[in-house]
């Protein structure tokens, strides 16, 4: 065949380097309305659930015993359950019809029922239903810290510098697993020090990830993941049982928590039972809400690659999220691994989070270049920060970060590179040395900035650990070296936990440890005008980006 | 993972957190409501007379230059059974009841040591345990901790494992 120019030019776009596939729903390769999802249903005798979604009490598998026992509320099932599909998804896009309404439908539909439901809207409708139902009136953003070179300092400086930027939570992660408590390390220091209340998290395997919040070198937990098969939640090594146990642990100690879930990961790990995937996500999210989890992260996550590459797979992951707030669940809301090679498929994802504002748009922007991002990259991440400060002066929008100053942002990092150095040297960690202070101080990423040593480090994290260090000694170390205010912070994050304020849904920090949530930031909108705004104050600073001229100065 | 290095963490943890321990057990739980709702929120702010460490003091006397002169102990940045009540009623309040629930298991928790709840929570995974060490676990948390939503939760769990084939021996 002769070849067309255009079809040629097409080829060589970066789409064309993307997975698509077509849908085949016994493997689980369908987004939502898929052929085999069961019919809605329930049936209750003597106050218990004996029938969920086609399925009689003794064929029901672990999750439809939980959420049929923890989650659905007896008394208003029936009642839901019978009501038109469509009615009640019109009801939950009606600005007349109250978010605390909605919610109550929500503990009376069966996850088959609820996906029906979704299924009636639009993209445009579910946004609308996002801006009404999200639990925190205030929108907010988390982030990704890590570095391909597992280095504390400039973990410590992009923490600093994030933090600035105006992120309320920032993750890291590891390559190498022993590194966990350095990067925890690194992350809250650098992040007390760019914004104090800032929470920091360190996503490893669940018991460690335990272990480091009660030393007090986190102060949060997410990646706690639950899934929507029974036979991928037992390959996941838990139960809905010892994940609800696992959550009251987190909150015993006074560590707030949510659970990871999305869709696509029970077909990834080949055991999607010829559901859809947003059925799946479905029980996911009603297991998380019977476990009596205050939130959740989902919208895909590290699955994105599946829904991504059929049909309505991007529409699916809005639909979850969606559901996820319907139960009333905290939700940080995806956007973060790479899914595409196309920068407007990217945005165009994003934008599903971005316009009606999540607790958490991305889980997370990445705080660093992608190729240091430890968990497969990000959708977004340093170099897109002018565009996607743009994208908030533009149309008015606040998606969580403020524009900020070279100037500020060299010192910050330069701050919290010697914060963290004081820090290494009391607990009696190897050196971070002013050569590599200096480094991390300027870096674009970990390619400009010097290796350390790993078995040195490695050596240094075994005996700190053993010395038995909590965020005590690290309080004590910053006050001694004459960082008293990052001190000052990284107490108070660690005092939290007395009153267990930010155990609550959606539960964020301002720099004076204010605690905001879904309980005193309630979200109530109800149409144009109410909910939440962009505050005139907060307006003059996101429209006064570094790319902004002023009329004044132009043509002399 | 590295079992080894999560392990020397809980022993090491251990060790900084008994005291505060050893202390809160000698109080009686007030698990009686105070009729506190979303207007007492947030509590560090709007009833921090409410508010007690492990050893019974108040957030005011948790201070910087406290922990810093060693005249308080790193322990005692831990929440109580009775705060987490508080904060349970709260969130009955907002109409958030499974939450609630999960936050009276954690009071419930706030007296098992830190080993002790991983290991729990290890006996708990999947085709870890039998039914009897499942039940005795139970029993254990509902007489020596009076954990009784978590005494109730492990012997449903039980139940289901049983049920659906995932009790040590059945994979």
């Amino acid at each position: 065949m002769k070849r067309s120019k255009r079809f040629e030019e097409l080829e060589k776009r970066p789409i064309s380097q993307d997975a698509f596939i077509k849908e085949w729903p016994e493997a689980g390769l369908i987004a939502m309305e898929g052929p085999e999802d069961p019919k809605p249903s329930v049936k209750i005798e003597n106050e218990k659930i004996v029938e969920l979604d086609g399925k009689k009490r003794a064929d029901f598998d672990m999750l439809d015993s939980f959420i049929a026992d923890h989650t659905l509320d007896i008394n208003t099932v029936e009642k839901v359950m019978a009501m038109d599909s469509k009615e009640l998804a019109k009801k939950i896009v009606d600005i007349n019809v109250s978010r605390d309404e909605v919610r109550e439908l929500g503990l009376g539909m069966t996850p088959a029922k609820v996906v029906e439901v979704v299924g009636h809207m639009n993209v445009v409708e579910m946004m609308m239903a996002v801006q009404k139902m999200r639990a925190r009136k205030t929108p907010s953003n988390q982030c990704h810290i890590t570095n391909l070179k597992e280095h504390p300092a400039l973990i410590a400086a992009d923490a600093a510098e994030a933090a600035m930027r105006g992120f309320d939570e920032l993750e890291t992660t590891v390559g190498m697993v022993r590194y966990a408590p350095s990067n925890a390390i690194s992350l809250m220091v650098g992040a007390q020090t760019g914004r104090r209340g800032a929470l920091t998290q360190c996503a490893v395997e669940e018991a460690m990830e335990l272990e480091m919040g009660m030393r007090g070198f986190t102060a949060y937990a997410e990646t706690v993941s639950v899934y929507g098969t029974e036979q991928v939640f037992v390959d996941g090594d838990d139960t809905p049982w010892s994940k609800s146990f696992l959550a009251s642990a987190y909150a015993s100690r006074g560590l707030k928590m949510r659970y990871t879930s999305g869709t696509g990961s029970e077909a990834e790990m080949g055991f999607a039972d010829g559901k859809s995937m947003l059925y799946l996500e479905a029980r996911c999210l009603y297991m998380t809400k019977g476990a009596g989890v205050q939130g959740i992260q989902n919208g895909s996550i590290s699955c994105i690659g599946i829904p991504g590459a059929v049909p309505s797979g991007i529409r699916a992951i809005l639909a979850e999220n969606l559901i996820a707030m319907m139960l009333d669940l905290e939700c940080a809301s995806g956007n973060d691994q790479t899914f595409t090679h196309s920068r407007t498929r990217r945005t165009a994802r994003m934008l599903m989070q971005f316009l009606p504002g999540t607790d958490f748009i991305f889980s997370g922007y990445s705080g660093v270049p992608n190729y240091d991002n430890m968990f497969a990259g990000s959708t977004h991440d340093v170099d897109d920060y002018d565009d996607y400060l743009t994208l908030q002066r533009d149309l008015k929008v606040n998606g969580g970060l403020v524009p900020v100053e070279e100037e500020e942002v060299i010192k910050i990092r330069n701050k919290a590179a010697r914060a963290l150095q004081a820090v290494f040297k009391e607990l009696g960690m190897p050196e971070i040395t002013d050569e590599e202070i200096e480094a991390v101080t300027y870096a674009h990423g970990s390619k400009d900035v010097p290796d350390r040593d790993v078995r040195e480090d490695f050596r240094g994290i075994e005996e700190m650990l053993n010395k038995g260090t909590t965020g005590v000694e690290i309080v004590k170390a910053l006050a001694k070296h004459g960082f008293e205010d990052v001190a000052d912070s990284v107490f108070n994050l660690l005092k939290q936990r007395i009153a267990g304020d930010y155990l609550h849904t959606s539960a964020i920090f301002d720099d004076k440890f204010h605690c905001i949530s879904a309980v005193n930031d309630k979200n109530d909108y109800a149409g144009p005008g109410t909910g939440y705004r962009v505050s005139d104050e907060l307006w003059a600073k996101l429209k006064d980006t570094r790319l902004a001229r002023d009329p004044e100065e132009i043509g002399e | 993972m590295d079992r080894d290095l999560v392990e020397s963490i809980v022993r090491n943890v251990l060790g900084n957190l008994e005291k505060a321990e050893g202390e809160s057990k000698t109080t009686a739980v007030n698990k009686s409501s105070n009729g506190l709702s979303d207007k007492d929120y947030p509590l560090a702010e709007k009833r921090a007379d409410l508010v007690k460490t492990p050893s019974g003091k108040t957030l005011d006397d948790i201070q910087l230059k406290k922990i810093l002169s060693g005249e308080i102990d790193g322990a005692e940045l831990r929440i109580t059974a009775e705060t987490l009540y508080h904060q349970a009623e709260i969130a009955k309040s907002v109409g958030r009841e499974q939450f609630a629930k999960n936050l009276e298991r954690a009071a419930e928790l706030t007296k098992v040591e830190d080993d002790r709840i991983l290991e729990i929570y290890n006996a708990m995974r999947p085709y870890r345990s039998t039914k009897k060490e499942l039940l005795d676990i139970a029993d254990e948390l509902e007489n020596k901790y009076d954990a009784i939503i978590n005494a109730n939760l492990i012997r449903e769990a039980a139940d289901v494992y049983e049920k659906r084939k995932r009790l040590k021996g059945d994979r």
